[in-house]
């Protein structure tokens, strides 16, 4: 079959686009985009220059590399969720199965993903030179430094490319690119409990660097080279699956509805999963017996859970209030682990309607599995903390678990909370306007954490004792039953408020 | 409850925006009886079924289902079931143990219930461990159906069971829906196949027949 030239094609479809835009939107656009960076780049320079480039350097060699481990990592999963080879929605219907060239289909999206990965690779080279590497003058050292992290930048999403188009490896590879970035966090966490992590005390050679650098970049080259040679191989369901995620991304982006993209990535994990039925814990309620089935099916998210139970402790140097607000946020974050099934319920009550409870028991049985995850991770992360020396001895793990209902009240707050009320007035300030329908979402859920506040000081103040436990479990309990009484009923089925 | 009939609608109107959709609809469904609405595309079946399970609110008229309102209670859940609305399903859950969840909701044992028997019987015993959004439509709708006839009940409220289903299976789906009937439950239903509304053991009506007015 012959192809037909794609780029009268993409001409044609660009200059008809055009003719239907307001004359100058274009530009109009191109310039307020460039005006917002410089004004925000005017306002933040120097906190910017302070995460880039510190006066003095501030992080461990083993901070260093664990840093390594968790962007490049986090870059690399981000690619691979994301694609990395995507197309608009229009282009993925009528160009994908239209008789062009594939590989001039999705060059551009392999340009801008590259140049895209290769400035965040290269600007993260920069931050973590700038945090680990000693004050001399090095200006050479940095320049090819920053090329490296651009090539590492590159090379991943070439990696990524290989493993969007190739079989079952790229799974394995995300996996392991997965404990990468487990084990960078660990070094994280470590490198601020150790006495000595260990300090760069001197720059590379430029001779060495220099010969890395360019190794590199012939290596990349080549992997290009036959990365792009191979476009065409890609199957039209991945990209058609990247076409989808893109789209939905976007849609998340100008909605403001961040559910459109959670909602997904939900969807796409359950339908790759192979289930086998099992009988539901009969001693248990039977939807505290549901919710336990959804948690213990996402064994690699209480996994992360618990690695992330070690997370507060990075915030160790920090004022104290953060690190009691970290906390706080992390129970939210736990106990959203498992209110999956509160958020289908309140989006739709078809199901409850079938199971014929009131909202009141089901709110009931579903804040038991978020309580007790919240409490652990709590416990942990509070032990953990303890045991570093970060806070004065105490019953802290008693306060960890205290603060369970306070988290199982936020995370089905959270989950009941349903789409942004995009019709809500918006607020005029010195700033510009601002829309009140996002915000009011975004707080609800983390409001409820208002009910921590007595752990939030006590973590602040790094002192404890018994009083402060009763006084946090008799809130947090109070609260979650106000809560409870307050926004369901009895008498009706429905979740949402 | 029994003293009372399953459905009485009287004088309902309905309408969107200027639109009348049910114009003076009157129905009594007797309880332990199956009442089967005909008519065609857009007459206001689903209308009709919607405002009876107490899902959308008439402009007029009066609906009283077992004596008492429609409405969102869990008590009228626990009594009447629907298939008007589309189904949501719960992440993570397979289409047995959607099953198991209702039976054990409403107090049944998922065994003595018949989970696995029902799922047979739709067809659906090798899609068990399958989520529901990775079913066809027809599977779907035989799950919803399963589900529905395996917890307990007294008013059932179909609106076109038979749709996606094939020859055979809407055999199966009237025969179950006779013995719900003929078990003392009640039906109330909206059909376009006169076949399978009488294999279900349910009389027949047309959508002009209850209307004052046909719009």
């Amino acid at each position: 079959m012959t192809a037909v030239p794609l780029a009268p094609v993409r001409r044609w479809i660009s200059r008809t686009q055009s003719s239907h835009r307001e004359r100058g939107a274009t530009l109009s656009s191109l310039y307020i985009g460039a005006l917002s960076i410089a004004i925000i780049g005017g306002m933040f320079h120097r906190q910017v220059a302070e995460v880039f480039w510190p006066p003095a350097p501030d992080a461990s060699a083993l901070a260093a590399g664990s840093l390594v481990a968790v962007i490049y990592g986090l870059l690399y999963l981000a690619l691979r969720r994301f694609g990395p080879l995507a197309l608009s929605r229009p282009a993925a219907s009528w160009l994908l199965p239209a008789p062009v060239s594939r590989r001039r289909l999705l060059l551009p999206s392999l340009r801008i993903t590259g140049i895209v990965a290769a400035a965040i690779g290269a600007t993260a080279a920069l931050a973590i030179a700038g945090h680990a590497a000693p004050r001399a003058e090095a200006a050479d050292e940095v320049a090819l430094l920053v090329g490296g992290g651009a090539l590492i930048g590159l090379a991943l999403v070439l990696i990524a490319t290989a493993a969007q188009a190739g079989g079952r490896w790229g799974e394995a590879l995300d996996r392991v690119v997965g404990l990468v970035f487990a084990a960078g966090l660990a070094g994280l966490v470590a490198s601020t409990t150790l006495d000595d992590a260990g300090s760069i005390s001197s720059w590379p050679s430029v001779t060495t660097l220099g010969l890395v650098v360019g190794v590199a970049a012939v290596v990349v080259l080549a992997a290009l080279a036959v990365v792009i040679r191979g476009l065409a191989a890609t199957p039209s369901d991945r990209i058609l699956e990247a076409s989808r995620t893109a789209g939905t991304l976007f849609d998340t982006a100008f909605g403001i509805e961040p559910s459109f993209l959670t909602d997904m990535i939900e969807r796409r994990y359950w339908a790759r999963r192979h289930l086998r039925s099992t009988s539901l814990f009969p001693r248990l309620p039977v939807l505290v017996a549901q919710d336990v089935l959804l948690t213990l099916r996402r064994r690699s998210r209480l996994l992360w859970l618990l690695l992330g139970a070690a997370l507060p402790v990075l915030l160790s140097s920090a004022p104290g209030w953060v690190l009691g607000a970290a906390v706080l946020v992390g129970c939210l974050v736990a106990g959203t682990t498992a209110t999956g099934n509160v958020k289908t319920d309140a989006g739709n009550p078809v199901l409850l309607r079938l199971l014929g409870l009131s909202s009141r028991q089901a709110v009931l049985q579903r804040l038991w599995v978020p309580g007790v995850l919240a409490a652990l991770w709590a416990a942990l992360a509070l032990t953990l903390l303890d045991v570093l020396g970060d806070l004065s001895s105490g019953p802290w793990w008693a306060l960890g678990l205290v603060l369970g209902p306070m988290g199982a009240a936020a995370a089905v707050h959270r989950a009941r909370v349903g789409f942004v009320r995009n019709e809500l007035l918006p607020l005029d300030t010195p700033m510009g306007t601002l829309s009140t329908g996002p915000l009011v979402n975004a707080v609800m859920g983390p409001d409820m954490l208002l009910l921590g506040i007595p752990a939030w000081i006590a973590i602040g103040q790094g002192r404890l004792d018994w009083s402060t436990v009763l006084i946090q479990a008799v809130i947090a309990g109070a609260g979650a039953r106000f809560y409870l009484v307050g926004t369901t009923g009895d008498d009706r089925t429905e979740l949402s408020h | 409850m029994v003293d009372h009939p399953a459905v009485e609608v009287d004088g309902l109107h309905v309408g969107y925006g200027s639109t009348p959709v049910l114009v003076g609809v009157t129905l009594t469904v007797p309880a332990g009886r199956g009442v089967c609405v005909t008519g065609e595309n857009g007459i206001g079946k689903s209308t009709l079924l919607r405002c009876v399970s107490g899902l959308q609110q008439p402009d007029e008229g009066a609906i009283h289902v077992f004596g008492g309102d429609p409405g969102a209670t869990p008590e009228f859940w626990r009594a009447v079931v629907t298939t008007v609305e589309p189904p949501t399903w719960y992440p993570g859950l397979t289409a047995r143990e959607h099953a198991e969840l209702v039976c054990r909701a409403h107090g049944q044992d998922p065994s003595s219930a018949g989970v696995d028997e029902a799922l047979e019987r739709f067809g659906l015993a090798t899609h068990a461990d399958a989520i529901p959004p990775s079913l066809s439509s027809g599977q779907k709708q035989r799950l919803v159906l399963a589900i529905a006839l395996l917890r307990p009940s007294s008013l059932l409220i179909l609106d076109e069971p038979e749709q996606r289903l094939d020859r055979e299976g809407r055999a199966d789906v009237a025969g179950l829906l006779a013995d719900y009937v003929a078990g003392g439950g009640s039906l109330l239903m909206a059909s376009h196949d006169d076949a399978f509304a009488e294999a279900s053991g349910a009389a027949i009506t047309t959508m002009e027949s209850l209307s004052a007015v046909t719009p």
